[in-house]
């Protein structure tokens, strides 16, 4: 399987200012210490050995949209949630399907908030009329969620304007769905209107889960065996590391989100293999990313008791094999 | 993870606060006697009258988030006894546990007991 993270942002889309790009160009030209390079392909090897990722690269501002590749181009694109990200997974889409990859796009959404769902209107494959799209949900008002946005006091185009054959799924938790190329879990979650996490297992066993907007109450952490279980020896755990924990019991505690230490000590506990961190605080800069992964690295350490967990931070355009 | 075992004593009661030392791994295995021993001293020191119970981490291995986040039910339980909760002498893993948390910015760390008492 492959992983790909088309959209990483938490809550809200953000941008890079002038300002931010400007501290990188600085940063990246005193790292070179006054070296010149013969061309941009040798400038750029330079960068990406010596630079560190927040200034080299960026983490990106799209909101919430994984794509989980299994099987072939015969097979059906697998994505989970409708976020921002998904105006160019669409794109791309296009170009694999032009390619020959089978126009079928199977939907998962962890739950129906705006920045879950805001991508959808822009989201190319809707008006290929070859298409079909599945929207899987364990909500059985998403398709309300998905019309309500595109009415005319929100949106220019009305959802039956959409050529695609779309369809909505209500899944339940406690069975086993094969879909596509994988066999789809799905786990209830504790989020204002309620979210739910999703396992995506393929045929040779390797398992992704993508858990997000997953609050793990301070007073309900019994609860938090249903989700080792889950997570049970995962290839890869995604999951809403948001906060610091310090923030998700106090300031931000009922807001629906988790934090770093959680999601690491859940992996843990299951014994997964790699966790991504992901729905990244939209006022977080890439240097603040970028430190939450260090020291999310060094929890891990600190706590690690088995087998190593590699600690991953998910940003815009990652891929990840799985 | 194995189970660990976590031992408690209550090592001064100096009618300022109670100071408390536990010892030991603080994991998911136990996290829950943890909590529980913890909201026992609180009491006890809302029993005695004392506005401060001491928290030793000095013999405190490492703290996962099941430990930390049962200091907050702690702290929330002995706000409600009008104790308050303040944190001594962590190990060096203890205080990067701490920094990583952010729980520094949510409980006072003393470098050491006496300075806990009288802080």
């Amino acid at each position: 399987m492959k992983v790909r993270f088309w959209g990483t942002r938490g809550s809200l889309a953000v941008a890079q200012k002038a300002a931010s790009i400007g501290d990188k160009i600085a940063a990246a030209l005193v790292a070179a210490r006054g070296r010149t390079f013969a061309d941009v392909a040798e400038a750029r090897a330079f960068a990406e050995s010596e630079l560190d990722f927040a200034t080299f690269g960026t983490y990106g501002g799209a909101t919430s949209c994984v794509e989980v590749e299994a099987g072939g181009e015969g097979d059906a694109f697998i994505v989970c949630d409708l976020g921002s990200g998904l105006r160019e997974f669409g794109l791309d889409a296009m170009g694999r399907c032009a390619r020959g990859h089978a126009r079928v796009y199977h939907v998962f959404l962890s739950h129906l908030h705006w920045d879950h769902i805001c991508g959808f209107p822009f989201f190319v494959p809707v008006f290929d009329p070859a298409a079909e799209v599945v929207i899987h949900s364990g909500h059985p008002d998403a398709e309300t969620a998905l019309r309500r946005q595109q009415e005319e006091i929100s949106f220019p185009v009305a959802f039956d304007w959409l050529r695609a054959n779309i369809s909505f799924r209500t899944l339940e938790v406690g069975t086993r769905y094969p879909i596509g190329a994988v066999t789809v879990e799905m786990i209830e979650q504790h989020h204002s209107h309620l979210s739910y996490g999703y396992k995506f297992t393929d045929a040779a066993g390797k398992s992704v889960v993508y858990s997000t907007d997953s609050e793990h109450k301070i007073d309900k952490m019994d609860a938090e065996t249903a989700f080792v279980g889950f997570f049970g020896g995962c290839d890869l755990v995604i999951c809403d590391t948001m906060y610091s924990l310090a923030d998700s019991i106090s300031m931000k505690e009922d807001w629906g989100h988790s934090s770093n230490v959680v999601a690491i000590d859940l992996c843990h506990e299951a014994e997964a293999k790699r966790l991504a961190l992901f729905h990244h605080e939209p006022t977080y800069s890439d240097a603040d990313l970028q430190r939450m992964h260090q020291e999310s690295i060094r929890y891990e350490e600190l706590t690690r008791e088995t087998a190593p967990l590699e600690v991953l931070c998910a940003y815009d355009g990652l891929v990840v094999d799985v | 993870m194995g189970t660990s075992i976590l031992v408690w004593s209550v090592v001064s009661h100096d009618g300022a606060a109670r100071v408390v030392k536990p010892a030991g791994k603080i994991d998911e295995s136990t996290a829950t006697p943890f909590g529980e021993r913890l909201a026992e001293e609180i009491e006890a020191a809302a029993t005695d009258g004392l506005a401060k119970v001491v928290v030793d981490l000095s013999h405190i291995e490492y703290m996962s988030s099941r430990g930390l986040r049962g200091l907050t039910l702690g702290q929330r339980k002995a706000s409600e006894h009008k104790v308050a909760i303040v944190l001594a002498q962590p190990n060096e893993i203890m205080r990067e546990i701490l920094a990583i948390s952010r729980y520094d910015k949510v409980f006072k760390v003393f470098d050491s007991v006496a300075e806990a008492v009288a802080g």
